[in-house]
């Protein structure tokens, strides 16, 4: 799982710093600028626009000059933080009425939007019951007044159901969203525990049983080791394991790991390419495994090398040992497997394979399709 | 195929051949892998020290200044890469090679992008560990098959979306490649391959290069959507 979505207030600002270079006053307008990415030009021009509405623009520049941290600063102290959010709300409010919109609504929107802060979850230090109250007598006192304003003087009393609408989806809507939040955290807590448990009882079914199995039997413990690795990787990287059943990797993959189980040697499977399994790789397959049973029961190693190479120009197999070899000119008839398991398997469908072996420095068989 | 007598290979024939004993720093987050591969090899490397975190690796690196490191993909505070990022630039004559048992490419190519000089399964004996580390101090790249049949993969012809940038193999170094996949060490490419086992070296060294280099996203995105070497 990622971890669990955390979850951000949609007021949460990006973080502005007051930058030190490029600045005009203070490097508030660069700071802002960078912060949300536009042409430094048109901050300025705004804060210019809004000292024209009885000086709003250059209150709330202080205010953000008071407000906003230097660079490297994380944050301005206390005071400073106070004074700035003081003369920024000022500022709107100096904007608010530039635009002609009076106190029946600022008031009421001030208080409602702290209340629907409040709720939102951003508490500010104080405990869940006292913010929540808080908030309530926020906004109720909010409606109160805009109710109050707006009926007793031109306004018509339809108003007043508009407003505690609006204030109730004010209230509501982080409420509803916090709730959300919470569930989905308690839904990934869930899911991590569901996690957990399956995991637990994979290592319980196969590697305690496997520990237990080793010191049983001892003897056995490299093949069991070997089986119990297979098995961890196919669970830990199944996307990396034989794609899907029926193409002849898989096969190769699946038959060094019988030839481990029959003779207890580790088999290494490299491979490049796939393809689908069909009557001729089928047969490549066959024979590549008594090649594997071969170098597994006669070589004298414990370890194998299989090279699979699927390829445009066609698929080889190799299997490769470093054991006794042999001479392949003095092969006794009796054995069967080089002449008929492999290299009469392999002609039968059009394919090549060649033996190489050196007595004492080991064989390699070389099994080849062409496309 | 035939085996002469030893160039600088610690593998089984190789006689009497003077060797430089190299100083190894081992870093695992697991005592007990720890302890197997200092008993594990062989005389003529020397384990100066040990660490098992990305915290404890570097300074003891910077501080001892081994010829090899040796140096588990995963670690708890951040993995190899993490240790050769921050070692390399200060200390550029030491040597990372990387032991794993995850089969993840993301993981290997992400170490030997970070530069470290090969990367071997841990399942590796401590013959061969040896000798990779002997190859490793004298600069040479360390592929084990795995590590070959994932490069054959990942610089795979005929790929349709194969980056024009992308430097591509040459015959021989496919060859080679090829050849290590199939479980053969490089005196044994060499014979086959009537080259010295230089010129087997200088080829790998020559692949590690072109995957260090080639500036491809696609290479990440494929170790990422492969997950198996």
């Amino acid at each position: 799982m990622s971890s669990a979505g955390r979850f951000r207030l949609p007021l949460a600002l990006p973080r502005v710093e007051r930058a030190e270079d490029d600045r005009a006053i203070a490097g508030v307008c660069v700071g802002i600028a960078r912060a949300v990415d536009v042409d430094v030009t048109f901050v300025r021009l705004s804060f210019a626009f809004l000292a024209f509405a009885s000086g709003a623009g250059i209150v709330a520049y202080v205010g953000a000059w008071s407000l906003l941290p230097a660079p490297g600063e994380t944050q301005p102290v206390r005071r400073r933080r106070i004074v700035g959010l003081v003369l920024i709300v000022w500022a709107a409010i100096l904007a608010l009425r530039g635009l002609g919109i009076t106190e029946s609504l600022l008031w009421p929107l001030a208080l409602v939007g702290a209340g629907a802060v409040l709720l939102s979850g951003r508490t500010f230090g104080l405990d869940e019951r006292r913010a929540r109250l808080g908030a309530f007598a926020l906004v109720v006192v909010g409606v109160v007044i805009f109710v109050g304003h707006n009926t007793r003087g031109t306004a018509t009393t339809l108003l007043a159901p508009g407003a505690v609408a609006i204030a109730l989806l004010l209230v509501l809507v982080p409420w509803a969203w916090r709730l959300t939040r919470e569930r989905e955290a308690e839904r990934a807590a869930r899911i991590r525990t569901e996690e957990r448990a399956d995991f637990a009882a994979r290592v319980h079914d196969s590697v305690l049983q496997t520990l237990t199995l080793i010191q049983k039997q001892p003897a056995d413990a490299r093949k069991l080791a070997r089986r119990q690795e297979r098995e961890l990787r196919a669970w830990l990287y199944p996307a990396g394991e034989p794609t899907a059943v029926g193409t002849v990797a898989d096969a190769v993959e699946s038959t060094a790991a019988e030839i481990e189980e029959l003779y207890g040697a580790r088999v290494e499977v490299v491979r490049t390419g796939d393809a689908p399994l069909d009557e001729r790789l089928q047969a490549l397959v066959l024979a590549g495994r008594e090649a594997m049973a071969n170098a597994a029961r006669h070589a004298g190693v414990d370890e194998v090398s299989v090279f699979l190479d699927v390829g445009d120009g066609g698929v080889a197999l190799y299997v490769r040992d470093r054991g006794a070899g042999f001479d392949p000119d003095a092969v006794a008839a009796d054995r069967r497997g080089l002449a008929d398991s492999i290299r009469g398997r392999m002609e039968r469908v059009g394919g090549t394979a060649a033996i190489e072996s050196v007595p004492g420095q080991g064989t390699e068989v070389e099994l080849r399709l062409h496309a | 195929m035939s085996r002469s007598g030893g160039t600088g290979l610690a593998g089984a024939g190789a006689g009497p051949v003077s060797v430089m004993l190299r100083r190894v720093v081992l870093v695992d987050d697991h005592d007990l892998f720890r302890a197997g591969v200092r008993a594990g090899l062989g005389r003529t490397v020397d384990v100066v020290g040990e660490a098992g975190t990305v915290a404890d690796a570097v300074p003891l690196i910077k501080e001892l200044d081994p010829d090899v490191v040796l140096l588990d993909v995963h670690l708890p505070d951040g993995g190899g890469q993490a240790v050769i990022v921050q070692v390399a630039p200060e200390r550029p004559g030491v040597k990372f090679l990387a032991l794993s048992v995850s089969d993840a490419a993301e993981d290997v190519i992400g170490v030997i992008r970070a530069g470290a000089r090969g990367y071997v399964t841990k399942a590796i004996s401590g013959e061969e560990l040896t000798d990779a580390v002997h190859r490793t101090a004298d600069g040479d790249a360390v592929f084990s098959p795995r590590l070959a049949g994932f490069v054959l993969d990942a610089f795979r012809s005929g790929d349709p979306v194969a980056d024009p940038d992308l430097d591509q193999l040459t015959a021989r170094e496919r060859e080679v490649l090829q050849l290590i996949a199939r479980g053969y060490r490089y005196k044994e490419i060499a014979a086959r391959l009537h080259l010295s086992s230089r010129t087997v070296e200088s080829h790998v060294s020559a692949v590690l290069r072109k995957l260090q280099l080639s500036n491809r996203n696609e290479l990440t995105r494929w170790a990422a959507e492969r997950r198996l070497i």
